[in-house]
């Protein structure tokens, strides 16, 4: 008997003729990945959750028209991405800002900051945005072109909020150390 | 800072080869851009510190019949699996006529056969080759006996003044004219 792996063109190519386990199986590698972007983008569980059946279903029920299974990852976090921002539009009134990082509060007098509850409330001050480069640069390192793609915006834009959200962080989690001053 | 050095492209992995030996050689000289890259990767190392959270329930799909398409509707959109039927039937036909039981033939028969129809073919063509021949001969004869027949008129008529003159010289010389 030979084994080998499976690669996910080979289960996209099945799901494709209607084979539905196939499917899960693709499901199953990628459901953490993007329970997590959308849970980091979203905030809530059971929105990240409810979320993340949508995206599947409708990656399933649009199989057919990925043109290139090499770029299933950057075409899944695209579904995932347009559904967020629906919900995340529908949840926000319009003109309401996400609240930036005050340098008080961001400071905080801790360095280095490890903690998870700091990463997570400084990732939770930035704009959806600027979360979002962060999410799809640093946890899924996607390459700036593809984030492009994904974000439908140009690569300066995606480097734009990118950098801008990295200065924003680096003053929360790791800010100058200035002797005690602030 | 006034460093014009890329220093966040090198943190988050975007920075070429060559980029990132620029960055190396620069932060060695550059107290200031030193201590902005230590806070960057300090900065990105909190991040990736961040666990995966397990997802709560497991996403799967079940499939349902109604909505399934039947086997044949299945095979039809497959262009791969209709290619390769088509190429089976023909297989298969081309095995069939292979093993088919082939009629007793009688060689010395159909030379038989062959050569008769030769012989035929070869005594209608000299008919014909005869007839066009024999038809060409009675042309050529038919021209030739008018020819004739014209040829014998002119010597008639030539004939004829001759001896209308020699009648008139007769007379003449009876007569004494031209004495």
């Amino acid at each position: 008997m030979i084994f080998r792996e499976v690669e996910d063109r080979d289960l996209i190519a099945k799901a494709r003729r209607g084979h539905v386990e196939a499917y899960n199986v693709l499901v199953s590698r990628w459901e953490k990945r993007v329970f997590n972007y959308l849970l980091r983008l979203v905030g809530q569980r059971e929105d990240a959750l409810d979320l993340s059946q949508d995206v599947f279903l409708k990656a399933y029920q649009n199989l057919k028209k990925l043109d290139d299974p090499a770029k299933f990852a950057g075409w899944l976090f695209r579904i995932a991405h347009n559904e967020a921002y629906s919900l995340l539009r529908k949840n926000r009134p319009e003109g309401e800002m996400t609240v930036e990082p005050k340098m008080a509060e961001a400071s905080g007098g801790l360095f280095p900051i490890e903690s998870t509850l700091a990463v997570r409330s400084a990732l939770a001050r930035l704009s959806d945005d600027h979360r979002e480069a962060v999410l799809l640069k640093v946890y899924q390192g996607f390459k700036f072109e593809e984030m492009a793609e994904i974000l439908s915006c140009p690569v300066s834009t995606v480097k734009s909020r990118l950098y801008t959200a990295l200065d924003l962080l680096k003053q929360t989690l790791a800010p100058v150390n200035t002797g005690g001053a602030e | 800072m006034s460093c014009e050095i890329d220093l966040k492209a090198y943190v988050v992995g975007e920075a070429t080869r060559q980029e990132r030996g620029m960055v190396e050689d620069h932060v060695r000289g550059c107290q200031g851009c030193r201590e902005e890259l230590d806070r960057l990767n300090l900065t990105r190392a909190a991040l990736v510190s961040l666990e995966d959270e397990e997802i709560p329930r497991r996403i799967a799909f079940v499939s349902d019949r109604v909505f399934e398409p039947r086997w044949w509707q299945t095979m039809w959109r497959s262009g791969p699996v209709m290619g390769f039927a088509s190429a089976a039937l023909l297989a298969g036909a081309i095995l069939v006529h292979g093993f088919e039981r082939a009629p007793f033939v009688d060689a010395a028969q159909i030379e038989n056969r062959i050569e008769s129809r030769v012989n035929a073919r070869v005594v209608a063509a000299v008919n014909e080759a005869q007839a066009k021949q024999a038809a060409e001969f009675a042309k050529v004869l038919n021209a030739t006996k008018l020819q004739r027949e014209a040829d014998l008129a002119t010597f008639q008529q030539a004939s004829e003044y001759y001896q209308k003159q020699m009648a008139r010289m007769e007379v003449a010389s009876n007569t004494g004219y031209g004495q």
